[in-house]
């Protein structure tokens, strides 16, 4: 990607469209991917922050809480590996 | 391969064609085709499910087994310790109140026993101080008869001398009244006759 | 210019590994076997174990046979699932040690980082439980699980096909992604600090070389972050392979 760039920004008066495209579609994966890290993050946060209490509040119960935290957490992530997989998807197809 | 390289779309071609241009002084140029990241490849998705088959019938078959035997040898065993524990605790329990009871009825019996042999005591006491007073009254009432039948036959006897008495005396008086020296004599003879009698005078 | 130290290698390039065996014999297939060896050699050890009291690789394997079954089946399947117990132990060992090859020296790629393995993991599971549902409900089981108890007549156009989707396409597709891009990633975040370590090592400007410390320690830190990662992700795919199981066995919604 740096190197695209770095090629893009050094040969600006000798650039190839198709390169261009490929130029942007980088940017977009970059970007596409943090878009997609943002709302699995806030739900990763509000799932773990929340089993925590749980366990806070009835330790004796901190197995099942664990389990379902990290049930939880394997379900929301799914969300950001699926954008990480579009970046891939966007970039190498 | 040949999936993943038909699936290569000319940009990849292109980006690799570049990045082999750009690395010439650092790596070797790639040999064959780099694969694309997403798409699964077919030899490694045949080679992945010949291995992960072999496994599962191995583990099915001879591997799980053996360790699945041993944990339920373990478990049989801790339960069969278990309950064996659990028996043994109940058999001493059975004997510990078995002994308790045999001595609490020891008890009882020993309490039994010594309140019977206080009553048997009491009882004999009373017995004994009863039959003593009984002696007692009796020996009193047989001495008073004692006395009274003694007092009787003195009194008779004493009569019965009176009377001989007074007749000899009477006897001797008028036998020998002539004389009064004689008299007297005859009294104080009478008299030292009495007190040389016994008293009891048989 | 930094273009002269930084060649990041396309992604392609990380993922691809040469044949050296018939067949197409090639890295990601010699992970696999070793995988295979590797558990049945745990196995074979644990369960030659005669004594009483477990001890080393016994003990290992016997309390990660016992967390499988509390943690795992008895919490999502109950007393039913017991019987694919040999199934998920043995699909939690390959998969770990499928992953837990991104972090062992001179192999450094997980073989769950090519879509092969985790589709065909997944691929299994979605057969299982679509199989298993049908057994137990018989054709009940597709309508069963597609139309939730309760819902009102009009929602059913919007629910079916969403229930339908979720149920018999994403479930084994994400099931397949989860593992695939964790793996990838942690791969790639390693090859990226090591790449970026070697650069400033290998950098014409002298004061830059001290610098290469930083990433060094980071590749270190993602090393012990990953090898949780193999564990998680090893964990995640086989409650979750319980779970889908679970919810055809006991189809409630």
């Amino acid at each position: 990607m740096i190197d695209l760039l770095a090629q893009a920004a050094s040969s600006s008066t000798a650039v190839a469209p198709t390169e261009i495209l490929k130029g942007l579609g980088a940017v977009g994966a970059g970007i596409g991917y943090g878009a997609a890290a943002i709302g699995p993050g806030i739900g990763i946060g509000i799932v773990v922050g929340n089993a925590i209490t749980a366990m806070a509040r009835q330790p004796e119960s901190a197995g099942v809480a664990r389990t379902t935290m990290f049930l939880g957490i394997a379900f929301t992530e799914a969300l950001a590996l699926i954008g990480f997989v579009v970046f891939i998807l966007l970039k190498y197809t | 391969m040949s999936l993943t390289s038909a699936l290569l779309t000319a940009g990849n071609r292109a980006a690799a064609a570049l990045y082999a241009q750009a690395a010439t002084t650092t790596t070797v140029a790639p040999a064959q085709q780099a694969p694309n990241p997403i798409l699964p490849s077919t030899t490694e998705l045949l080679w992945g499910s010949v291995s992960f088959a072999v496994l599962l019938f191995l583990m099915w078959k001879y591997a799980f087994p053996l360790v699945a035997k041993a944990m339920q040898a373990r478990t049989d065993k801790i339960r069969s310790n278990l309950d064996e524990a659990e028996q043994v605790r109940q058999e001493a329990n059975g004997i510990l109140e078995e002994y308790q009871r045999q001595l609490a009825d020891a008890r009882n019996e020993s309490n039994r026993i010594i309140e019977e042999a206080r009553q048997a005591a009491d009882q004999l006491r009373q017995d004994m101080v009863r039959r003593a007073d009984e002696e007692v009254a009796e020996l009193r009432r047989r001495s008073i008869e004692d006395l009274k039948a003694a007092q009787d036959r003195v009194m008779g006897q004493l009569r019965l001398q009176v009377r001989d008495l007074a007749i000899d005396l009477a006897e001797k008086v008028v036998g020998a009244s002539l004389d009064r020296e004689r008299n007297l004599a005859l009294v104080d003879q009478l008299i030292a006759e009495l007190e040389a009698r016994p008293a009891g005078g048989g | 210019m930094l273009e002269a130290a930084l060649k990041f290698p396309p992604i392609g390039e990380l993922v691809k590994w040469p044949s050296f065996g018939p067949g197409g014999f090639n890295k990601v297939a010699l992970i696999c076997v070793a995988a295979t060896f590797f558990t049945l050699l745990l196995f074979f050890l644990a369960g030659r174990n005669k004594e009483l009291v477990p001890t080393g690789v016994g003990n290992l394997v016997e309390s990660v046979v016992e967390f499988i079954t509390d943690g795992v089946i008895l919490q999502t399947m109950g007393q039913e699932g017991m019987k694919y117990l040999w199934y998920l132990t043995s699909l939690f060992f390959f998969i770990f040690f499928c992953n837990i090859f991104e972090i062992i020296p001179f192999m450094q790629f997980p073989a769950s980082a090519r879509m092969a393995i985790p589709l065909l993991l997944a691929l299994i599971t979605w057969v299982m439980y679509i199989v298993v549902g049908l057994k137990k409900h018989g054709i009940s089981y597709i309508s069963k699980s597609v139309k939730p108890p309760g819902v009102p007549f009009a929602l059913l156009f919007l629910i079916i096909p969403i229930e339908l989707l979720s149920t018999f396409i994403v479930r084994p597709f994400s099931l397949a992604v989860r593992l695939f891009a964790n793996m990838l990633a942690g791969h790639l975040l390693l090859v990226t600090f090591a790449v970026l370590t070697g650069a400033l090592l290998g950098s014409s400007i002298v004061f830059m070389k001290p610098v290469a410390i930083l990433p060094l320690a980071m590749d270190i830190a993602i090393t012990g972050f990953e090898a949780f990662v193999a564990i998680l992700q090893a964990f995640i795919f086989t409650i979750l392979t319980a779970v889908y199981l679970g919810s055809s066995i006991h189809i409630e919604h």
